[in-house]
């Protein structure tokens, strides 16, 4: 079984390490391509090939071994086993070692490319950051294999460091719009980036309304703001001669929490008239009085400051 | 993700100290001036929440700082706080890009042939979009790409604290107003 799995690695062409065992394989593997195909099915079908595999093989399965950490070996491990339950796949491929090295790359390179290259993409997406590993991964194009190469990349992409740090930039940016897309409600589904931006305008252009429309309401509706800020900050126990603001607001004034029973502390108090009157004796009479439970239990979303309030009419009366 | 509960609390705070200092300024402002001082006091608020430096905080102070320098009716005392903060925050160059959008102008003027491949049309869309956003955020005209998508970012989560602030104290006035 693990001897399958390092065969599938090596099929990749995703060798590390030591080089001579990378182009021996390279070459032995398309040296097997190059078989005629009457003897690569004679292979496929031998249930077992005590035949000696390869020189390569058991040299790539130690470096196989060393260098890939775990998480892909386990990709490739059920790569494997996908491929060998697939329909195409001979149902005879055989366990063996022998047979295992020889067969299934070849199955899998002549019948499942397709999900081969989206398996062997999606490892790399895994890893796609640049990792410091010995050697080079330029796959499938038998680009330079310079040693000490510090990126893995992608089948059939260049290598040089302007494209390299093009797609890194690229990448940051792509997982920063992901984080946009999560924000911003109603982009989940939506792929493409144009689309994507069109709805992050159109919500910061909605919420810019949104301040303004705001905004233009509360100064509608408060003739005179300063009487509202002293109520709100008197309920938040601050005082009002302070300019500077405690660090901390009491925890428990916050409205955050949902539990009934810190509301009812704070009913309590305001409930007496004799409250209002120190306050409404500043000499004005401000329709526009925020009662503090009000300011105070409003801060939570608006639809729960509703039904609040309407609660709180209620026990005043 | 942050925390927006003590978001709010602070914006409400900053917000509340501006109006303060607004009131006590002048006594009989009309609506729109009641609506700018709201709108600018919560603006400044919001921007100055957070330790976070991010580029549209500052281009923020810097556009007030103007504005407040060419319209003199503006009440100063209640900008010197942040004028202040502005003025340390100018003296901090922050990454003013070199203005390529005249640049740009130039070039597609010149620019003759327009390539109908699917990839730049996509590519073309996708600058579009950017350019507008860039034109929404403050600031954003001095912003790359990567640093554009940030700044949305943090732009878009203090502006929904800033609404939903801003929604709660209206409701709550209202209702007060309505049943007395």
């Amino acid at each position: 079984m693990e001897q399958t799995t390092l065969e599938s690695i090596q099929f990749n062409e995703e060798i590390q390490g030591i080089m001579a065992p990378a182009s021996e394989t390279a070459n032995s593997f398309t040296a097997l391509l190059e078989l005629p195909p009457t003897q690569v099915v004679e292979l496929l079908h031998s249930p077992e090939i005590t035949g000696k595999p390869p020189k390569p093989y058991p040299l790539t399965c130690d470096t196989g071994n060393l260098t890939f950490p775990s998480n892909t070996t386990a990709r490739f491990s059920v790569l494997a086993g996908e491929n060998k339950n697939s329909p195409e796949v001979k149902d005879e491929v055989p366990e063996t070692e022998g047979g295992g090295c020889v067969s299934d790359p070849t199955i899998e390179n002549k019948k499942s490319k397709g999900a081969k290259r989206k398996e062997r993409e999606k490892k790399v997406k895994v890893s796609s950051k640049k990792i410091k590993s010995i050697g080079d991964e330029n796959s499938g194009n038998g680009g330079d294999e310079l040693p000490y190469v510090h990126v893995r990349v992608r089948r059939g992409q260049a290598t040089d460091s302007h494209s390299l740090a093009e797609r890194a930039r690229r990448e940051k940016i792509n997982a920063r719009m992901k984080l946009l897309q999560e924000l911003v409600p109603g982009c989940n589904k939506i792929s493409g980036t144009a689309l994507v931006l069109d709805k992050i305008i159109n919500h910061v252009q909605s919420l810019q309304h949104e301040v303004e429309i705001l905004s233009m309401k509360l100064a509608a509706v408060n003739p005179i703001i300063d009487s509202n800020l002293e109520s709100i900050l008197a309920t938040e126990g601050l005082s009002l001669m302070d300019s500077n603001f405690p660090a901390t607001v009491a925890p428990v004034v916050w409205p955050e929490t949902p539990h009934n029973g810190n509301r009812q502390q704070f009913q309590l108090p305001w409930q007496s008239d004799a409250f209002h009157q120190p306050l409404w004796g500043r000499g004005e009479n401000n329709p526009n009085f925020m009662t503090p439970e009000n300011s105070l239990l409003s801060y939570d979303s608006s639809a729960n400051s509703v039904s609040l309030h309407s609660n709180q009419m209620k026990m005043e009366q | 993700m942050r925390n927006l509960s003590s978001l709010k609390k602070e914006f409400l705070r900053k917000w509340i100290k501006g109006l303060r200092k607004y009131n006590s300024q002048k006594k009989n402002m009309n609506l729109l001036e009641r609506k700018k001082a709201i709108k600018l006091s919560a603006d400044l608020a919001m921007a100055s929440t957070k330790d976070k430096t991010t580029l549209w905080r500052k281009a923020l102070f810097a556009n007030t700082s103007t504005k407040i320098d060419d319209e003199q009716d503006m009440s100063t005392t209640s900008s010197t706080p942040q004028k202040k903060v502005i003025r340390k925050n100018s003296t901090n160059s922050y990454p003013l890009r070199k203005r390529i959008t005249g640049r740009r102008k130039i070039l597609r003027r010149n620019h003759t042939k327009e390539r109908v491949e699917a990839s730049f049309i996509a590519m073309r869309l996708v600058k579009k979009r950017t350019r507008k956003l860039k034109s929404l955020l403050p600031g954003g005209k001095f912003m790359d790409d990567s640093c554009l998508v940030d700044e949305t970012l943090d732009y878009i989560e203090s502006l929904k604290a800033q609404v939903e602030v801003m929604r709660c104290l209206v409701t709550s006035s209202e209702l007060f107003i309505n049943q007395p």
